[in-house]
């Protein structure tokens, strides 16, 4: 037994696996949710004819953008082991006041967008900032931040859509902002497309940088990672930050489609962006997950929701419905990554 | 001979990788307190383990009163009147003490089914009077020192009607004065006729409570002697005699500058005023008992606990440590007492390699996956880590490849001072072998090796100097010769029991 050698082992060597090996296992993750959309667009492309029409499938793209880009920020946050049930306020309330600025004060519209961004990305940061110097739980933090955002986009709006016609400077919304929501790029609707180069960045980020390793490292295992010398609090509040910024983009967005913003807008839209990220395989705990399986989890959310229009279910068995299935794929996932556990 | 209350026989148990106990051979008689010894990893904790019904054992079989019963769940033990106090209370902090004593068996009102309090409160008062407390039944337990809530454990268990006493090293975290009281209550018990086994590191208490001693070393009985013949120097010769000359490869290499010094070290009362040196090439023990101050050590030096005060230096250079970032920065490594907590489960071996050594391969800012990929099929090969591919999930792989895959970030950072908190914990000794083997060549290619362990043969084995811990203190250094043995563990164990009063309290 003492005649081990380190160097000179004749061990098993291991199959380097390459780069591209690896994102085709990862791909394999993907199975579970993406079997459930396949079989979701099956189903309605059979029961309603109306499902199959480029109309229709336009449409939906544009309807599950600004979910998807509320969802890519939940991700990098549901990755770290955190949650965010703020992101559906802090939309509201940076769109709102990006719109009150621009249209009744005559801000500039691009310093409005950027204040939007800055908004949202500052309400992501003082979560952030809470949760890990606070040490208070994520769910309470953004549990406050819910509320707070919402009221102070009650206040900057003062409860009415704006623009308002009654205090407007410009009563319109800039062309620019509607392109956002209305517009088409490459003939993919634009906030559908900007939904996309939302997911590929966050992708590339999670894949391709340190900071990405790190927020699966500190979700995966917190004190492992603090051991190897990553500082878990910055990637916390990295994470929270991005997920703020990212609800801002989706309000911006939200705000073109609908030509307004409101104080309202974006109610319950958390509850939605978590849906889709856990339905894309994230583990709800953190450490694992990818983007990829957010966009396929909020696309089949969305894809859902206009399937029970068009068979003209009536809206509270819509509701009904889609708490089911989205327990259900997740029911359906768990049990299927148990078994490839077990066999592994 | 009478019958004995409590029989084991051939009793074996395996963890995946390890197996615990082989066929052991145990028994307990009323009224008698039976002194369980030996080291970390020795077998103890699993016996206590089957006899409480919180693990099965493989083969075997335990009697009671001479009838073959059925240990399957803590419910059979609480059945058949054998109860366990845990080491790490298992009392609900927020609750009255009338509540943990009765836990789980409220008296209820026959009609109402509500709870019975003034029955519940005078059950419970009835325990604590006999065990001399006289603390208000209504009182949190979180309101109560260590001391007290040992003593509530205690209560707790003998509300059922108990014949069997199984207690975890009951002392190590009691003062002077209340180690006595519990000492008067254990000698009350055994009066009642209630059996004890009584688990502890500290030899002193042998003479004091046994009636005998069984000493298990590796999973395997060594021996059961009568408490007239259990002299400590005998016992520390059963606990700790085995071979030790071809299991620990050890080179001898010429040692160079310091590399690391720490003068004055503190950290609350935990480490106190701890002073030494490690040599380039050099390996240096840190012997310590459980309690002892020696995680907390590795854990402030690699700045996961912020020290209150001492100086540390690196090659020469004053390192101001704050954080685990600094310490690798400093070129420090750092393996985690329990490998959970040092590895990330559910991502792949390459990952878990690079994260401290990130930094050196980035191109443009972005991870070079292929020269990740690269680095870790090299450490892979190098450390012999069984693994089918180099982003299998660690959790799949072995005890002993996932303890070399946390020894790979180290190399792949280029540490040249390796921490190392129980690197061999829960390994089997093949896996052993070559961990001692990794730290043998690092330190003969110039790092600095500071090796804590509980285990004496293996830091006896590897190191060149042995320093001593207990109580938070260094209290005595040993070259690494193989006699010394019996004198490093009566300063281990002596520490302990001879402290001055009210340390801890």
């Amino acid at each position: 037994m003492s005649k081990l050698s380190l160097e000179t082992g004749t061990g098993q060597v291991p199959a380097p696996l390459t780069y591209r090996q690896q994102r085709r296992s990862m791909f394999s993750a993907l199975a579970g949710p993406a079997t459930g959309l396949l079989l979701m667009l099956t189903i309605l492309s059979i029961v309603s004819p109306h499902f199959l029409t480029s109309l229709n499938l336009l449409n939906v793209s544009r309807q599950a953008a600004t979910n998807i880009i509320m969802a890519a920020g939940q991700s990098l946050v549901i990755f770290t082991g955190g949650i965010d049930l703020s992101v559906g306020s802090v939309m509201a309330l940076a769109a709102s006041t990006a719109i009150v600025a621009i249209t009744h004060h005559g801000l500039n519209l691009w310093l409005g967008i950027l204040l939007c961004l800055l908004v949202g990305a500052g309400c992501g940061f003082v979560n952030g900032v809470i949760i890990t110097k606070g040490k208070v739980p994520d769910f309470i933090v953004t549990l406050g931040m819910l509320s707070a955002a919402r009221g102070l986009a009650l206040l900057v709006t003062d409860g009415m859509p704006v623009p308002s016609h009654y205090v407007a400077v410009r009563a319109y919304m800039p062309r620019a902002l509607i392109a956002l929501g209305a517009g088409e790029v490459l003939g993919i609707p634009a906030p559908f497309f900007i939904a996309l180069v939302v997911i590929g960045v966050t992708w590339f980020i999670s894949q391709h940088t340190r900071t990405g390793r790190h927020l699966y490292a500190v979700g995966g295992n917190r004190e492992a990672a603090r051991v190897s010398g990553i500082n878990v609090e910055h990637s916390k509040v990295a994470a929270y930050t991005a997920s703020g910024l990212l609800a801002a983009v989706a309000g911006l967005v939200l705000a073109g489609r609908l030509n307004s913003a409101n104080a309202h807008m974006g109610t319950g839209a958390e509850l939605n962006a978590i849906a889709s990220v856990v339905m894309g395989g994230t583990n709800l705990f953190g450490g694992e997950g990818s983007l990829g399986g957010t966009l396929i989890g909020g696309t089949t959310l969305s894809v859902l929701a206009n399937g029970l229009n068009l068979l003209a279910v009536s809206p509270f068995w819509q509701q009904v419905a889609m708490g089911t299935v989205v327990v259900s794929v997740v029911v359906f996932d768990q049990w299927r990554r148990r078994r490839l556990a077990g066999r592994g | 001979m009478k019958q004995p209350l409590l029989e084991l026989k051939d009793v074996s148990k395996t963890y995946p990788g390890v197996q615990a106990l082989k066929k052991v051979d145990f028994d307990l008689y009323a009224g008698e307190l039976h002194f369980l010894l030996g080291e970390n990893g020795a077998g103890k904790s699993t016996l206590m383990k089957i006899l409480s019904g919180s693990v099965q054992k493989d083969s075997g079989t335990i009697s009671l009163d001479g009838r073959e019963i059925t240990m399957n769940s803590p419910r059979d033990a609480d059945r058949h009147g054998i109860a366990m106090v845990y080491q790490e209370l298992s009392l609900f902090p927020a609750l009255s003490v009338a509540e943990n004593i009765m836990a789980g068996r409220l008296p209820r009102r026959k009609v109402t089914g509500m709870v019975n309090w003034g029955r519940a409160h005078a059950d419970s008062r009835k325990i604590l009077d006999g065990l001399g407390l006289d603390i208000p039944t209504t009182t949190p337990v979180q309101d109560l020192g260590v001391g007290a809530s040992q003593l509530i454990e205690i209560g707790k268990a003998l509300s059922r009607k108990v014949r069997v006493l199984l207690l975890d090293e009951p002392t190590s975290a009691l003062s002077v004065h209340e180690v006595e009281r519990l000492f008067q209550i254990i000698g009350d018990l055994l009066k009642r006729g209630i059996a004890i086994i009584y688990v502890s590191h500290k030899l002193a208490e042998v003479p004091r409570l046994a009636h005998r001693v069984t000493v298990l070393r590796d999973g395997e009985k060594v021996g059961t002697l009568d408490v007239k013949d259990a002299a400590e120097p005998t016992l520390i010769r059963m606990m700790v005699g085995r071979e030790v000359t071809d299991r620990y490869p050890k080179e001898t290499v010429p040692l160079g500058n310091p590399v690391l010094e720490v003068e004055g070290l503190c950290l609350g009362r935990r480490v106190r005023d701890v002073s030494f040196a490690v040599r380039e090439g050099e390996i240096v023990g840190v012997f310590g008992l459980r309690g002892s101050g020696r995680t907390s050590l590795a854990r402030s030096l690699f700045g996961l606990e912020p020290r209150d005060g001492g100086i540390i230096r690196i090659r020469g250079r004053v390192a101001d440590i704050r954080s685990p970032g600094d310490a690798i920065r400093a070129g420090l490594g750092y393996i985690t007492e329990e490998r959970k907590l040092g590895l990330v489960m559910r991502m792949g071996v390459a990952p878990n390699m690079t994260f401290a050594a990130l930094g050196s391969l980035l191109r443009f800012g972005l991870i070079d996956h292929a020269r990740e990929r690269e680095a870790a099929v090299g450490l892979i090969q190098r450390l012999r880590i069984v693994t089918p591919h180099v982003y299998q999930l660690v959790e799949f792989l072995s005890g002993g490849s996932q303890q070399k895959v946390a020894l790979a970030r180290w190399l792949c950072a280029k540490a040249h001072v390796l921490i190392m908190d129980e690197p061999t914990r829960g390994i089997d000794v093949g896996a052993k072998v070559e961990v001692y083997k990794f730290l043998s060549q690092q330190a003969r290619e110039g790092a600095g090796v500071l090796f804590f362990s509980s285990e004496l043969p293996e830091v006896m084995g590897i190191s060149d100097r042995v320093l001593v811990m207990a109580q938070g203190e260094l209290v005595a250094t040993f070259d690494g010769g193989k006699s010394a043995s019996d004198d490093i563990m009566a300063y281990a164990a002596g520490g302990c029991g001879s402290s001055p009063g009210g340390v801890l309290s």
